[in-house]
C-alpha cells in the first residue's frame, strides 16, 4: 500500500479528477484538502505515526488553491482564528 | 342630481393619495439625509406625514364603507382582490429573505468554517422561547377563527373577548421576541448568520406589530357596532393577515430555528 503511495507521489503532475467535486466551482476541493492535511497531521501526530500519507493532501491543496488563501488560511492557524474544525 | 346607475364606489376627490406620496419622497430623501449628514428631521416628518395619511385615509374608507353604504357586493369583492393581492406581494417580499438565507446555509463558505451554523455562532434553542412563540401565534390563529364566528353568529360579547385575546397574543409574541433579541448571544453584525437571522425575523417581528395594530383597529370598531354579522370585510382582512404572519413565523422556525440551529 505505501509502495503505491510512493509511485503515485512521485508521479504527481497535478491534481486528479476528485468526483466529490465535479462542478466549475473547486473552492470546496481546495478547502476540504487543505482542512484534510490538517486533519491528517494532526491525527497521526497524536499518535506518534508518521505523516507520510499526509503528503497528497497538501500536493492536492497546492495545486488547487489561490496562494492568497492558503497564506491567510496559514496566518488565521497561527493566531487561533481559523473558522475550520481541525 | 340622479342617482348612479351602477354598484360601483365613484370615490370622492382625496388628498390622501399625495400626502402619501410626499410622505414616501420624505422618508426616503430623508432616510439619505440621515446616513450623510446626521439629522433624522426630514424622515421624522415623512414618519408624521405617513402615519396621519393612514389615519385620515382608512378614517374616509370606513365612513364610506359603513356609515354611507358604499361598499356593495362589488366593491367588497373588489376590496377582497386587493387585500389578497397585498398579502401575496408580501410573501414574495418573505421570499427574498428566505432566499437569501437558503443561499448562504446551504453551502457555507470556508470564511464562515465551511459549515453551518458559522463557527463562533450560539444559536438559540429552538426549543425554548421560540417553541413558545410558535404555541403563541398558532393559539392567535386559533382564537382569531373563534372571533370571526362569534361575529358571523352576533355574538357581540364573545367577539369582544375572543379579538381582545387575539391582540393580547400578539403582544405576548412581541414582547417574548424582544427578550430575546435583547438576550440574544449574537448580533445582526456577526456575519451572515447574523444578518440573515435578524433581517428574517425583524421584518417579521414588524409584521407582526402591523397585525396587531390592524386587529385592534378591528376591535375598536367592533366596540363601536361597525361590523354586521353578513359585513365585516375589515375584521376579515385583518384576520388573513394574521395568518399570513403565523404562517411566516412557522417557516422562520423551520427553517432558521430549528434546520438552521
Amino acid at each position: 500500500m505505501s509502495v503505491n503511495f510512493e509511485e503515485k507521489i512521485k508521479k504527481y503532475r497535478t491534481a486528479p479528477f476528485d468526483a466529490r467535486f465535479p462542478n466549475t466551482n473547486q473552492t470546496r476541493n481546495c478547502y476540504q484538502n487543505y482542512l484534510d492535511y490538517h486533519r491528517c497531521n494532526k491525527v497521526l501526530s497524536a499518535k506518534n505515526q508518521k505523516t507520510t500519507p499526509c503528503e497528497w493532501y497538501r500536493r492536492v491543496y497546492k495545486s488547487l488553491c489561490p496562494m492568497a488563501w492558503v497564506q491567510k488560511w496559514d496566518e488565521q492557524l497561527q493566531s487561533g482564528t481559523f473558522a475550520g474544525r481541525i | 342630481m340622479a342617482h348612479q346607475a351602477h354598484a360601483y364606489h365613484m370615490v370622492d376627490p382625496s388628498p390622501w393619495p399625495l400626502t402619501g406620496a410626499v410622505s414616501a419622497l420624505l422618508m426616503t430623501s430623508g432616510l439619505a439625509i440621515w446616513m450623510h449628514f446626521h439629522s433624522t428631521t426630514l424622515m421624522s416628518l415623512g414618519l408624521v406625514l405617513l402615519l396621519l395619511t393612514m389615519y385620515q385615509w382608512w378614517r374616509d374608507i370606513i365612513r364610506e364603507g359603513t356609515f354611507q353604504g358604499h361598499h356593495t357586493p362589488p366593491v367588497q369583492k373588489g376590496l377582497r382582490y386587493g387585500m389578497i393581492l397585498f398579502i401575496t406581494s408580501e410573501v414574495f417580499f418573505f421570499l427574498g429573505f428566505f432566499w437569501a438565507f437558503y443561499h448562504s446555509s446551504l453551502a457555507p463558505t470556508p470564511e464562515l468554517g465551511g459549515c453551518w451554523p458559522p463557527t463562533g455562532i450560539t444559536t438559540l434553542n429552538p426549543f425554548e422561547v421560540p417553541l413558545l412563540n410558535t404555541a403563541v401565534l398558532l393559539a392567535s390563529g386559533v382564537t382569531v377563527t373563534w372571533a370571526h364566528h362569534s361575529i358571523m353568529e352576533g355574538q357581540r360579547k364573545q367577539a369582544l373577548q375572543s379579538l381582545a385575546l387575539t391582540i393580547l397574543l400578539g403582544f405576548y409574541f412581541t414582547a417574548l421576541q424582544a427578550m430575546e433579541y435583547y438576550e440574544a448571544p449574537f448580533t445582526i453584525a456577526d456575519g451572515v448568520y447574523g444578518s440573515t437571522f435578524f433581517v428574517a425575523t425583524g421584518f417579521h417581528g414588524l409584521h407582526v406589530i402591523i397585525g396587531s395594530t390592524f386587529l385592534t383597529v378591528c376591535l375598536l370598531r367592533q366596540m363601536l357596532h361597525h361590523f354586521t354579522s353578513e359585513h365585516h370585510f375589515g375584521f376579515e382582512a385583518a384576520a388573513w393577515y394574521w395568518h399570513f404572519v403565523d404562517v411566516v413565523w412557522l417557516f422562520l422556525y423551520i427553517s432558521i430555528y430549528w434546520w438552521g440551529s
